[in-house]
């Protein structure tokens, strides 16, 4: 006999809101519903009332954890409506701020991995590593969260102390290299908790579409930093680390693999940061009428914006965000299906979700 | 047939069979339809391997109806194709591509435009009982 166990909306192994009623048999889940919008705010709605100044701090509140990338991703968009391209320090600066900003978000989830695995140290650890990073950001934009650090045309604050970056990366290097790293590739307990675990086929992610680190654990070696490169990633050196397995472990290492490639390009990027302006000169720009789109590679997959602009308008007439969490999520139904109950709260922990970019 | 010395943009025109120039613009790779139905195009994409981004929709002016614009991310070349609808309505692909699945329910919420073939289970991205009642428009 089936029973239908409901997870969520509000529940202690989910950050956020949001449902999934997972349909038993047993301690085996059988098929699985999912259920957003608990986090529902109108953002795009809300984006067609604000002007282009306006408009770059609303899509900042996006997401809490990768909140750069969403403007960053606006204002690429917007240059193209624009005509502006940014000097080379500030896509320099762009790309330093987008690599600490995956360091902090994937070392936040190691830290909740962690959890749901019953490391609380490790917990700690990654936490302590993550605050490190957080630290460096708000040296460098005076925020913890929301940065605003992207202008059409540029950045807005510059990096003047590199050196200090440096000091955070080779710490945060060692600490994953020697204590991270290890217990997540060879701890026994994390093995039988991870390996094996919620398996995503790479032929089934081909057809779910999803996007990031998800993707790349099951073997599809995608990087819109890598296929489509934007800011200064054309001028970095880094591997794509990609796993094949598609289980909560490939997840877990791909993510690991990629803290030492981020601290890679954050070596370079500070080595070779340009000297020169960190925006474009003058206040006055023209809008083009019609659309213009950008990508780029948050820290859980790739986020695409589209931008609509009608003549004269000082407002955006549309702006329409595909968040990464918008396209894994509806994977994780599959895969849930056939695992044991108690797994299920890493399983769905185990793509990084942000309920709030999904549902926006 | 599609050949490995083919670009995406090549291998794409050769499939749909189309003498359509591609347009840049925006930061995508812009093919004009024509006749194309969109079910077509998706048959296209997966014999491609195109991975499936998104759709997007706008409202037009007046009584112009929608533009859907549909994403395809090929070698990653942005691929995107424009289709107008006079109505509300136009053929969903999520048989074809599951992919499409949230976004089809998302558009069919906030524009209240119907994927004629398919079922949909609400999404809760709207505000209240009503279709379309958060991105379109309002008529008065």
């Amino acid at each position: 006999m089936s029973y239908k166990i409901p997870m969520g909306p509000y529940h202690p192994a989910l950050e956020e809101p949001y449902k999934l009623d997972l349909i038993c048999e047993g301690e085996t889940v059988q098929d699985a519903k999912l259920h957003i919008g608990f986090n529902f705010r109108g953002i795009e709605h809300l984006a067609e009332t604000r002007n282009y100044i306006q408009v770059i701090a609303l899509m900042e509140r996006v997401c809490g954890i990768c909140s750069n990338i969403h403007t960053l991703t606006l204002c690429q968009a917007m240059e193209g409506l624009t005509g502006l391209t940014p000097p080379p320090r500030a896509l320099y600066i762009r790309t330093i701020m987008a690599e600490l900003e995956r360091l902090h978000s994937h070392v936040l989830w190691a830290g909740i991995a962690a959890k749901l695995m019953g490391f609380k140290t490790m917990f700690m650890t990654c936490f302590e590593l993550r605050e490190k990073v957080m630290d460096v950001l708000q040296a460098i934009s005076g925020n913890r969260v929301n940065y605003s650090m992207n202008r059409i045309g540029g950045v807005n604050r510059d990096i003047t102390e590199p050196d200090a970056i440096l000091k955070m990366v080779e710490a945060l290097e060692l600490e994953m290299a020697r204590t991270v790293i290890p217990i997540f590739t060879t701890s026994s307990t994390a093995r039988s908790r991870c390996a094996g675990i919620g398996v995503l086929t790479g032929e089934k992610a081909i057809s779910c579409g999803v996007v990031g680190p998800v993707a790349r654990a099951s073997g599809l070696a995608q990087d819109i930093r890598r296929a489509a490169p934007y800011a200064a990633y054309s001028e970095m050196e880094f591997d794509v680390p990609v796993q094949l397995d598609g289980d909560v472990r490939a997840r877990l290492l791909v993510r690991a693999l990629e803290i030492m490639e981020s601290c890679k390009i954050l070596r370079q990027a500070l080595a070779k940061l340009p000297p020169g302006e960190i925006h474009t000169e003058g206040e006055k720009f023209p809008f083009m009428t019609g659309t213009a789109t950008s990508r780029v590679e948050a820290p859980r997959g790739e986020v695409m914006y589209s931008v609509s602009w009608k003549e004269g308008s000082r407002n955006p007439a549309r702006v329409h965000v595909r968040t990464p969490t918008f396209a894994v999520m509806p994977a994780i139904r599959w895969m849930v299906v056939g695992a044991r109950l108690a797994d299920t709260p890493l399983i769905q922990a185990s793509i990084d979700p942000c309920y709030s970019c999904t549902d926006r | 047939m599609t050949t490995a010395a083919m670009t995406p943009l090549e291998a794409v025109s050769e499939i749909l069979h189309t003498k359509e120039p591609w347009v840049d613009t925006g930061g995508v790779h812009w093919l004009s339809p024509g006749d194309l139905k969109v079910r077509d195009l998706a048959k296209a994409m997966n014999e491609l391997h195109a991975r499936f981004i998104t759709i997007t929709a706008y409202q037009l002016p007046g009584e112009q109806g929608f533009r859907m614009e549909y994403h395809w991310d090929l070698d990653g070349c942005l691929l995107g194709f424009p289709f107008l609808l006079a109505g509300t309505s136009i053929e969903s692909i999520y048989d074809l591509c599951e992919a499409v699945d949230w976004i089809e329910r998302e558009i069919h919420e906030g524009f209240g435009i119907d994927f004629s073939g398919r079922e949909y289970e609400p999404l809760l991205l709207r505000q209240g009982d009503t279709m379309g009642v958060n991105l379109r428009e309002e008529k008065k």
